[in-house]
């Protein structure tokens, strides 16, 4: 609306200063400040910070990851079998004491929490629970268990953005859209890629665009990267080979991998939406035990010849998407990843699944290309490729981002040549996703931890009632306002609810009822111009793709309301009245 | 509230921005001071680590161990994932493992980063040559050919080139190869092993001319070797200079009796001398002798052919036919009275010796000979 709003009616104030701002030149130093520090600028300088903080918690949560890895498990790439076994089961023992007795609010996604922290807490996120993530995860990831930083990076990023917010005592709307801020900016800097977190936020957690939330999200998710690179380097997570598509028959393949991938997606979501439930029912007791299993377990199949799927993975990703493994061996990984991973998230161990997710459509995508190379020799097959639709196909049929999976793709790959192969493989993975499970993982996932918050995906396929839903046909004479009174008279009758609209010169509509018509003609006015009768002078207008909530505004007020064409203003589309739009409310939600 | 109290409540509110702000600054400040302190013991535990695991591939790798190497590299890569020197070890390791496509990814990235590194792109056209992707192989010869290289730049760059010229000659692609050596020749020193080696891949090359050229040069210093005189003894021998061919091998079979390859050049170099009747200096009686013993033995070739069931296939049969109405004529007599039938009777022995190489069955010593003979005097 252009104006500042105004400071939250919390404020401390303190007589000194109150005396001191009663000069002129305190009021002008005011204006000043309030030009400069009004909170929407405030809060995009605060967005900076907030990128700051988050890629400098990041960093460290990285540093932390890779010192639990190399003490847990061995500096060498190949760990001994007693490591294997030993380390994840005693992290997994420690992160469930940790869990059950000091942080007992890290469980669970740290996309829900954020969003509950927008919805529920008005931004509030206890700096607890960034610190609980940030030693319970490095701890499990480091450890081997089968989990992604991704996530509690997000979580983090929110956290401190929640504390930073609290002590700048920003209003209630700036403190709810604080997480999210902080959650771009954490998941930037987890995955060294700002375009697919600002997405990811605005299209998975805060599901509406504006200037104001698209401006503070992009500045902390650019920043914090910038602060991550600075310290780790700006190599991206994966060396991506040369991609390209030779053939637009080649699609087919794609496709086929996009109906794979959503298959998978299907069963790895069926796999924690079941399990998840059943073990959090088991007896309190048992929730100690479970990380603990859960890390035995995974230990055991790194063991059995597959070390690969313990902890993030990323090199893995990046050694199948560079053809070091082969497509028997990529399907098995693919399979051991989602039994690993469920293993360790329904267990309750904290951490993400992105990076899981990755690796699952990774190896799978490979896998898929594999067979299809060995099934048709002719067909152009590069495993970086395949993998790297892979990735996006389990993006968007599991986590069921669509957009940010087809942009996480491109950032990831930087090779524009890509988009097509990723943009058909993953519509169809989210159609079919959609098809065969209609609730997204995260939706479940709240759920079943007894919050119900807002779905975007079903918000984006919630249908709008619009103005021309509820529209009726226009009257078929609709005077000008320097026709006379009496014209009016011979036409309200058949006009809807009894008002005459009336169009006005040089632009607008006008409307007088029946009784104010009767009335003037009763005074002998019959001879007068429209236009100069006019009470209420000009009413608002609407267009017919105008959603109905826009005509609730001001039904109210003007029960009858012109429906005007947006090419001519001058255009009669129809009328909307306050009956017609309450009665569609009605049958909607009936 | 009044308006005055507003007011001064929204000052002190907005007052107290810019102080924390500053505040936030000075956090930020000393929080990217602390995250530097902790990402120097971080950076100074992955170096120390990477350098110990490359240290251990590096020993592995010359040892050729590849699996243990390519595993140590690997791990070293985790610690420093950007340091080009490992990934090139890693890639080394790789193909020594035949583990080709992972190699050549790394090596694509590498070659990526530095298009200009000799190493890197020596490897993907040795690459290129298993896969058999000879332009591609070619390309990133000439690259690494003319790349840069950490040290003994020549010595590398020659040896590159020699690396091509072979891969060349095994493809059959001579010209290429000729040209090549041709450039490498120009850039070589007159050291005898040196001249050895590219006078031997000048005679694969089938360059006989340039191939003697290269092994008198070795032949002319005192590091000379039997492999010179055999080589230089071979090119003769190929450009039909049998003299010279005969005096290089008589001195390489004499210093390696062995050298089984030379003393057959050197009897078939022999053989040519002695039954070739246009040899200056050869009496008239002595150059008839020799007349009729090689068409002596070409009757004995288109006698065993036609045994064979050749006979009757054709182009044999008028050589036959025009065999057996000179032979009459073949006298010492005759020969001596009419000059003409001298050049007669060469000409069909030639003919028939020419002819029935492409189709009848190895050829006798003295058949090989008079090929050879035959061949030396074609056009004259």
């Amino acid at each position: 609306m252009g104006t500042a709003p105004d400071p939250p009616t919390t404020l401390p104030v303190q007589p000194e200063e109150s005396v001191l701002l009663t000069s002129s030149a305190a009021r002008t130093s005011s204006a000043v400040l309030k030009l400069v520090f009004q909170e929407e600028r405030f809060f995009l300088i605060l967005s900076v910070f907030i990128g700051v903080f988050a890629g400098l918690a990041v960093v460290c949560f990285r540093f932390a990851i890779d010192w639990c890895r190399i003490y847990l498990l061995g500096s060498a790439a190949v760990v001994s079998p007693l490591r294997l076994l030993l380390a994840p089961t005693i992290a997994g023992l420690v992160i469930a004491v940790l869990v059950i007795h000091v942080f007992p609010l890290v469980r669970g996604s740290g996309v829900n929490q954020t969003k509950a922290a927008l919805y529920i807490y008005n931004g509030y996120i206890p700096l607890r629970t960034a610190v609980g993530k940030f030693i319970t995860a490095a701890l499990a990831i480091g450890s081997g268990q089968s989990l992604g930083p991704e996530d509690p990076s997000l979580q983090i990023g929110a956290s401190l953005a929640s504390v930073l917010g609290r002590r700048m005592r920003l209003s209630r709307e700036r403190m709810r859209l604080i997480a999210p801020v902080g959650a771009a900016a954490g998941l930037a800097a987890a995955f060294n890629a700002p375009i697919s977190a600002v997405l990811f936020v605005i299209e998975e957690v805060i599901g509406r665009w504006s200037a104001g939330i698209l401006g503070s999200v992009v500045l902390s998710a650019v920043s914090s990267v910038v602060v991550m690179r600075w310290f780790l380097g700006s190599e991206p997570l994966f060396r991506i080979p040369v991609v390209q598509l030779h053939r637009p028959s080649e699609l087919i393949a794609y496709f086929i991998l996009g109906i794979v991938g959503a298959l998978a997606s299907v069963a790895f979501a069926s796999g924690v939406t079941t399990l998840r439930p059943r073990l959090r029912d088991l007896p309190e007791w048992t929730q100690y035990l479970q990380p603990p299993l859960a890390g035995l377990l995974i230990g055991f199949i790194g063991l059995l010849g597959a070390p690969q799927v313990m902890g993030a993975g990323y090199e893995y990703i990046d050694q199948a998407m560079h053809g070091q493994f082969t497509w028997q061996f990529l399907g098995i990984l693919a399979g051991l990843k989602i039994i690993t991973t469920l293993l360790s998230f329904v267990s309750g161990t904290p951490g993400g699944m992105f990076a899981p997710t990755l690796f699952i459509g990774a190896m799978l995508g490979a896998a898929v290309g594999g067979v299809e190379h060995a099934l048709l020799p002719s067909l152009n097959w590069s495993p970086g490729t395949y993998a790297l639709v892979g990735m996006g196909v389990l993006f968007a049929g599991f986590l069921r981002a669509p957009m940010t999976s087809v942009f996480m793709a491109l950032e990831v790959s930087g090779n524009y040549s890509i988009i097509v192969p990723v943009l058909v493989a993953n519509t169809f993975a989210y159609l079919i996703c959609r098809g065969l499970q209609p609730s997204a993982i995260f939706d479940v996932l709240s759920r079943q931890d007894g919050v119900d918050l807002p779905s975007m995906e079903e918000q984006r396929e919630e249908s709008i009632l619009r103005v021309e839903d509820a529209m009726e046909p226009p009257p078929a004479v609709v005077p000008d306002d320097h026709d006379l009174l009496a014209k009016a008279a011979q036409v309200v009758d058949e006009a809807p609810g009894n008002v005459c609209l009336i169009r006005l010169n040089p632009v607008g509509w006008g409307a007088i009822t029946k009784q104010e018509i009767a009335s003037l003609m009763e005074q002998g006015k019959g001879g007068l111009s429209l236009g100069s009768r006019l009470a209420s002078g000009p009413i608002p207008y609407l267009h017919p793709d105008h959603s109905l909530d826009m005509a609730l505004r001001y039904i109210d007020r003007w029960p009858v309301l012109p429906v005007v064409s947006r090419a001519d203003f001058s255009r009669l589309e129809g009328v909307i009245t306050r009956q017609k739009v309450l009665k569609k409310y009605g049958h909607f939600t009936s | 509230m009044s308006t005055e109290a507003k007011t001064a409540e929204a000052g002190s509110y907005l007052a107290s921005r810019p102080v924390t702000l500053a505040l936030l600054s000075a956090l930020a400040v000393v929080s990217f001071l602390l995250v530097t302190g902790l990402s120097r013991v971080y950076r100074g535990q992955q170096h120390s680590l990477a350098a110990t695991w490359y240290a251990r591939g590096v020993s592995d790798l010359q040892a050729n161990r590849f699996a243990p190497a390519a595993s140590e590299f690997r791990t070293a890569l985790r610690y420093s994932p950007d340091e080009y020197s490992y990934q090139l070890r890693l890639a080394e390791a790789l193909l020594g493992l035949k583990r080709i496509p992972e190699a050549y990814a790394y090596l694509s990235t590498l070659w990526e980063r530095q298009p200009d590194n000799g190493t890197v792109s020596l490897l993907l056209a040795r690459i290129a040559v298993a896969n058999g992707k000879k332009d591609e192989a070619l390309r990133f010869y000439h690259n690494a050919i003319y790349a840069t290289w950490p040290r003994d730049e020549e010595v590398r760059r020659r040896e590159t080139r020699l690396d091509l010229i072979e891969y060349l000659l095994r493809v059959n692609s001579r010209t290429q190869a000729q040209s090549e050596l041709l450039a490498l020749a120009a850039n070589l020193h007159d050291q005898p092993d040196q001249q050895t080696h590219l006078g031997q891949l000048l005679l694969k090359a089938q360059d006989y001319e340039h191939a003697l050229a290269a092994f008198r040069v070795s032949l002319k210093s005192p590091y000379r070797s039997q492999a010179d005189a055999a080589g230089a003894g071979a090119a003769a021998f190929k450009l039909g200079r049998y003299p010279l061919a005969q005096r290089y091998l008589q001195e390489a079979v004499a210093a390696n009796p062995k050298d089984t390859e030379s003393a057959a050049m050197l009897k078939m170099t022999g053989l040519v001398l002695q039954m070739d009747p246009f040899r200056s200096q050869t009496s008239l009686t002595q150059r008839n002798r020799l007349v009729a013993q090689a068409f002596s033995a070409a009757g004995a070739r288109l006698t065993a052919c036609a045994a064979r069931g050749l006979a009757s296939s054709g182009p044999l049969q008028p050589l036959i036919e025009k065999w057996t109405k000179l032979k009459p004529q073949i006298t010492q007599y005759r020969l001596l009275r009419n000059p003409d039938l001298v050049e007669e009777a060469m000409d069909l022995a030639f003919s028939v010796e020419n002819q029935t190489s492409g189709w009848c069955a190895a050829p006798t010593e003295s058949d090989a000979a008079l090929l050879l003979i035959a061949r030396l005097h074609e056009g004259s």
